[in-house]
């Protein structure tokens, strides 16, 4: 079998995002993760370039990996060109492909993306849609949304939207064709089997957690992993 | 702090932006978030500008937030963005300009990707071929939204009702501006003024009359960090990155804060309020938020578009208090009215014609 | 013998070569762009390691080439190098054709363009300024941020401009850590009030009695070290510098709010020397700098018989290695006019 070190060369954006760190700490210094969270890019690309199967596996299994926003500030800066960033990226997708990511509190949240903006992708078209967007699951979003919610239908109208109408305009209704042409190409470019497997481990975790997880995000082990903070991770 | 210096990054930084006939693809986060700035899009680029922009009603997400939410491999993203392209193909357009910065970013990266790896590219035409039976050519020019209101600021200056100056003390307007992160963090040289000063949102205030402000925190992150926001348990991320913004500006006084991304408007006007609530804590002027807009609701307000048509109700902060600095005429009463008066089926037409 | 040798740059490694050709008999013609020689030197107040005077180094070479052999043309550049058998015909800016038996080029380097680290706000924000910028801080005697006062926080950049894939230097300029080291120094001496920082990504102090300096930097004056590269500058609205930077070593992202930000900027090929490569087709390297004949052995020499290399504009040198360097040029340059003249004879 081939080795971790391996398998992450296999990412594209493994091999566009690292070349040679030499532990400057420029990635850390801007990096808003490292800010608030006990997390520091220089050591992840560090690790990796070490080619340590045993460090690689630590990390795949970490809540670490997790921490960052990708929001590339990394890039931006390296001296050499690398982008912590990516790294990150290729990690968090073998940590998937392999089932590790539900071994850290922060991994264990893939379900939640998946559930919500993963399967709105496919549902709708949209990666977020207005009738999923709830205070219940946003309270941030504060007054002002709780009157957006109620009076959506008339609101969109009066703003020039086309809430699910035909036609082209603000949240059209997403043709079945169109969303019978992202699921192909969900199919066949491996994005279903990526969805499959955060299924299928996030399954086999709930058992282990003694968690009840059916579909949807109305169940135990869904809300768990989408509230649940164990207060630890940040510095 | 020299300008001069300034103008010189900018001078390096000049971008290839194309005149007419654009492909728009729009924002998932925008279109719930902020209908009215797409609205606005078009009816400045159609009725003010005259300008072909066309809209495909079959296209879709670029996937980029489940891209950078981790769970949409980079092939499928590739290819859902291959997607799109084939329906600029075959809709005879070859000028892309997404809404979303998100999606900008995941097109920069994905034709730098391609530009590099031949092979991968080459994958992803299958992928394409295989799912839908679909071809496409890449786009021969790809420009932010925000990109094409920048090119066009001396045009929309030109038929301005108000500027960014206040009525009373005839003082231009303090603006801080905040870029999103994928506009130009990865790639440099593809946005207009580069990384580190970009001039994409300061060219427009400048040319509307307003005052740029730079402050320490400018080039930080919104926070909205993708995972960071989407799980609930992972949002203090995402408000201690605006709220490390907002303490870093408050200093300067800003009227205003002008974004070109999708989620910045939102979290930086949301989290104001729950500050607000958390520690009654407020960082505009006379106890109230800094009000938040997109690029297009600004451009409309410069315009005279009324700000209940752009959608500014659906703001958290109050935004009055900026309207009366400036003098723009509103009802206070029909903020929240829901009737869709004659002047507003008008900005439907734009939201329902296709080009 | 009677040969003719032009020399292109006045600065330290082209006095150096100008003086000792002239010394073993040479006609020197010594060509400089500026309307006066020293090159850099003019501009250093004070030397690593031992902190001399520069101007003592300055008029070393000044009375170096105090010498009837040498022909001082400044305010002037080269337009053209013909080669034709065994001479190069050397035209100059002022239209005169200079026929050498052999040219020296000691086009020395240009300090990286600091502006160039956009992160770092050089030209934009006011308390941001480079090494150079300090050495006439130092010259003038006056250490001061832009509102006039004395900087009490002040913070010092390493690499600026170098080990840089973003620059487009993936070099070592080998100079700026000593240069920090002992402008750290010379700032705590002329502030005695004054807390330095240096910003560091490894301390490269290899040549002779560095070592010591950073010690005695540390021992004697206080200055702190720490083992990051600096991010990102901002201005705060009291016109103060705020950095990022990771104390790697602690693995901890810091912010700092400093007076005044120096930026160490290193060494590049100078502006003069890519043109004397495109009018003589002389090669570059990778990095830029001339291209020498064998790096171990054959430093300068160039690809073209006749043409030596001198000093900086190989790479990153200190005074001590272009002087050096300077004189096996010249020692080259002997051993090839002896050989052609032999040819001649033979």
């Amino acid at each position: 079998m081939e080795n971790l070190f391996e398998l992450l060369q296999k990412d594209i954006r493994f091999e566009e995002g690292l070349n040679a760190c030499m532990n400057c700490g420029v990635c850390t210094a801007i990096c808003p993760a490292a800010e608030f969270y006990d997390y520091d890019p220089r050591k992840i690309t560090d690790i990796v370039q070490t080619r340590d199967d045993n460090a690689i596996m630590e990390l795949l299994k970490s809540e670490t990996i997790w921490y960052c926003g990708e929001c590339m500030s990394c890039k931006t800066r390296c001296p050499r060109g690398n982008a912590p960033g990516l790294i990150i990226m290729a990690l968090r997708g073998l940590s998937q492909d392999l089932g590790l990511f539900t071994e850290s509190e922060k991994g264990r949240q893939q379900l939640a993306v998946k559930r919500t903006v993963g399967d709105s992708i496919l549902n709708t078209g949209y990666c977020v849609y207005l009738d999923g967007i709830t205070t219940a699951l946003h309270p941030e979003q504060g007054p002002v949304w709780e009157w957006v919610q109620e009076n959506r239908e008339k609101l969109f109208e009066r703003l020039g939207g086309n809430y699910k109408g035909d036609g082209p305009g603000i949240l059209r209704k997403i043709p079945e064709e169109t969303l019978d042409e992202l699921k192909k190409i969900f199919e066949v470019t491996g994005g279903l089997e990526r969805y499959e497997k955060i299924e299928y481990y996030s399954k086999l975790k709930a058992e282990e957690m003694d968690l009840d997880l059916d579909e949807g995000i109305d169940n135990e082990y869904f809300r768990q992993i989408y509230t649940y903070n164990n207060g630890c991770h940040t510095r | 702090m020299k300008i001069d210096g300034k103008r010189a990054i900018w001078s390096e930084y000049q971008k290839d932006i194309e005149e007419d006939h654009y492909f728009y693809v729009r924002s998932c986060i925008r279109q719930n978030f902020f209908p009215g700035s797409e609205v606005a899009f078009l009816r400045i680029m159609r009725d003010v500008l005259k300008k072909d922009v066309y809209e495909h009603p079959c296209h879709t997400t670029c996937s980029g937030i489940g891209y950078h939410g981790d769970v949409v491999p980079v092939d499928t993203a590739m290819t859902v963005v291959a997607r799109q392209f084939a329906l600029m193909t075959e809709a005879g357009y070859k000028n892309y300009v997404p809404s979303c910065i998100t999606s900008f970013g995941l097109y920069t990266e994905i034709l730098e990707t391609w530009h590099h790896f031949p092979e991968v590219e080459e994958r992803v035409r299958k992928h394409l071929r295989n799912a839908t039976g679909r071809e496409f050519n890449i786009p021969g020019n790809l420009a932010h939204a925000s990109d094409i209101i920048y090119k066009f600021r001396k045009e929309i200056a030109a038929k301005a009702k108000y500027t960014l100056v206040n009525k009373e003390t005839g003082e231009p307007l303090k603006v801080v501006d905040h870029i999103g992160c994928h506009y130009s963090k990865m790639f440099p040289s593809k946005g207009v003024g580069g990384a580190e000063y970009p001039y994409v949102l300061a060219g427009m205030i400048e040319e509307w009359g307003g005052e740029v402000i730079d402050y320490p925190e400018r080039r930080h992150c919104c926070g909205f960090g993708f995972r960071q926001y989407l799980v609930q348990a992972n949002r203090g991320y995402s408000v201690a990155c605006s709220r490390e913004k907002f303490e870093s500006m408050k200093p300067f006084k800003p009227d205003m804060i002008l974004t070109n991304c999708p989620g910045c408007p939102m979290f930086l006007d949301r989290w104001q309020y729950v500050i607000n609530e958390m520690e009654g804590t407020t960082y505009g002027q006379n106890g109230e938020g800094i009000p938040v807009f997109t690029y297009e609701e600004l451009a409309g307000l410069v315009l005279g578009f009324d700000p209940w048509d752009l959608g500014l109700q659906m703001h958290q902060i109050n935004v009055e208090p900026l309207l009366d600095k400036i003098g723009i005429e509103y009802s206070p009463e029909k903020k929240f009215s829901l009737n869709t008066d004659p002047a507003v089926s008008k900005v439907k037409h734009f939201a329902k014609a296709v080009y | 013998m009677n040969k003719n040798v032009v020399v292109i740059g006045a600065g330290v490694a082209g006095m150096e070569a100008a003086g000792r050709l002239a010394i073993a008999g040479f006609a020197v013609s010594l060509i400089e762009k500026q309307e006066s020689q020293g090159g850099h030197l003019n501009n250093w107040h004070q030397l690593f390691p031992d902190r001399r005077d520069g101007k003592e180094v300055s008029e070393y070479l000044r009375k170096l080439t105090q010498n009837d052999r040498i022909k001082l043309h400044t305010g002037t550049s080269i337009e053209k190098i013909n080669h034709v058998k065994n001479i190069y015909a050397v035209t100059t800016s002022s239209g005169e054709v200079l026929n050498a038996d052999a040219v020296v080029v000691a086009t020395g380097f240009d300090l990286f363009k600091s502006s160039r680290k956009e992160e770092y706000g050089y030209g934009i924000y006011d308390n941001v300024i480079t090494s150079a910028d300090l050495e006439g801080m130092f010259q003038s005697g006056k250490i001061i941020m832009h509102d006039g006062r004395a900087p009490e926080k002040i913070g010092i950049v390493h690499c600026v401009g170098s080990r840089d894939e973003k620059v487009g230097n993936l070099y070592c300029s080998k100079l700026c850590c000593v240069t920090a080291v002992k402008q750290a120094i010379e700032l705590r001496e002329y502030l005695p009030a004054s807390k330095v920082f240096c910003f560091y990504m490894d301390m490269r102090m290899g040549g002779s009695m560095y070592e010591e300096l950073y010690r005695e930097a540390q021992e004697k004056y206080g200055i702190s070290f720490i083992r990051g590269k600096v991010s990102e500058a901002s201005e705060a609205i009291n016109n103060k510098i705020k950095i990022k930077v990771e104390d790697t070593l602690v693995g901890r992202p810091l912010k700092m709010e400093l007076d005044l930000l120096v930026l160490m900027a290193g060494m590049e090929m100078s502006e003069g020397g890519k043109r004397i490569a495109a009018v003589a087709g002389l090669k570059t390297g990778e990095n830029r700098f001339f291209a020498v004949a064998d790096q171990h052995y054959g430093s300068n020499n160039s690809n073209l018989k006749g043409i030596f290399l001198a000093g900086t504009c190989v790479a990153p040198m200190n005074i001590t290695e272009t002087i050096s360097h300077a004189r096996a040029a010249v020692s080259e340059v002997i051993d090839y006019l002896n050989s052609t003249e032999k040819q001649r004879n033979g």
